[in-house]
């Protein structure tokens, strides 16, 4: 089995960091890099990754570490003030809810021509369901216009 | 219009207050970032091959980071927290760019900066070349291993792996790299 691990791997790094490779290291260890696969991939990418590190942090222009403080408690404020506001919205539309579906049973209690209506539904459902099986193959033909015909104008529009 | 302060816009003030402060004071917090900051910028401009993308991030990382309103136990801990919060959302902004762009995704633009040494911007463009044909994981683990010093132990955390699985990835990362610096060859591409 391949090694994957060098007891003189550290001391590569950190010669490669301190900028002491290759000239200012002992001449064992650059003979020893030479022929260890080990120690010459960490020569070769210690250095340029630590160049790269420089380079990188010496040109990043972070924001004020104030800002950053101030900007994130704005956020975590309006994020609380959200979560705050979220149950009273929850709650709001429970109420909404129930406040129809009262005024809907008092209306359907109270109006007379809603129950002839409703009466008048039940009475004719069954022949209305057996016309609806006779042209069983109109009544899909249309469902699926109404159903395909909004689809495809949405697919068009909706690519915009 | 203004209206006075009534209890109840007091009570729910300080309630907001409460939920939006954070464990960690300001002046630990500044001190924090000032020390970190950079470091992280460059860890996340590396691994996303995104300047502009880095700054998006550096600013959301260091939020998440007082969001979450951890105990850390010492520095080490808490400069981990926040290379793992950078790493995932290094790793979210990917998969968003993946669904946006598929097609689109050789984007290096983080050696754009102009360099008076061309000896200097010319191997720091091929160093971008390299690491830009490395997984985003291989990135993030060649960076914290040699940019940032950082343990295997350290390593595995930040990136959510197990700490017996990270040194032949290391290995191999390491090899590819250097074999994509052209300062070894890529023989051993198991």
């Amino acid at each position: 089995m391949k090694s994957i691990e060098c007891e003189f791997e550290a001391e590569t790094l950190a010669a490669a960091l301190q900028s002491r490779w290759p000239e200012r290291v002992d001449a064992l260890l650059r003979s020893h890099v030479a022929g260890c696969p080990i120690c010459s991939d960490v020569a070769a990418i210690a250095s340029a990754i630590d160049d790269s590190r420089d380079d990188l942090r010496a040109h990043a222009v972070v924001p004020d570490s104030g800002r950053v403080w101030w900007l994130a408690q704005l956020r975590a404020r309006r994020e609380a003030a959200e979560t705050a506001g979220r149950p009273i919205s929850a709650a709001q539309v429970v109420a909404f809810a129930c406040a129809v579906g009262l005024l809907g049973a008092c209306f359907g209690a109270t109006s007379t021509w809603f129950q002839s209506v409703v009466r008048w539904i039940a009475s004719n459902l069954p022949s209305a369901t057996a016309l609806l099986v006779q042209h069983s193959a109109l009544v899909l033909a249309m469902a699926l216009v109404l159903f395909l015909v909004p689809t495809a104008v949405y697919l068009v529009l909706g690519k915009d | 219009m203004f209206r006075d302060l009534t209890f109840t816009d007091v009570h729910r003030a300080e309630a907001l207050d409460a939920r939006a402060g954070f464990v960690m004071d300001e002046d630990t917090f500044r001190a924090f970032y000032d020390r970190t900051a950079r470091g992280v910028w460059a860890y996340l401009a590396r691994v996303t091959g995104d300047r502009q993308l880095a700054d998006d991030l550096l600013q959301e990382a260091f939020y998440r980071f007082l969001r979450a309103d951890a105990e850390h136990d010492n520095e080490s801990h808490r400069r981990n927290s926040l290379y793992r919060i950078a790493t995932n959302l290094a790793r979210d902004a990917r998969r968003r760019s993946l669904i946006r762009a598929p097609f689109n995704l050789s984007c290096s633009n983080i050696e754009l900066v102009p360099s008076t040494d061309r000896h200097a911007a010319a191997a720091g463009t091929e160093f971008a070349q390299a690491m830009s044909h490395l997984k985003p994981r291989e990135r993030a683990m060649l960076w914290l291993a040699y940019a940032e010093g950082a343990s295997h132990r350290e390593i595995a955390e930040v990136l959510g792996l197990r700490p017996g699985s990270l040194k032949p990835m290391l290995f191999r990362a390491r090899k590819r790299l250097a074999a994509l610096l052209g300062r070894a060859p890529e023989k051993d591409k198991e």
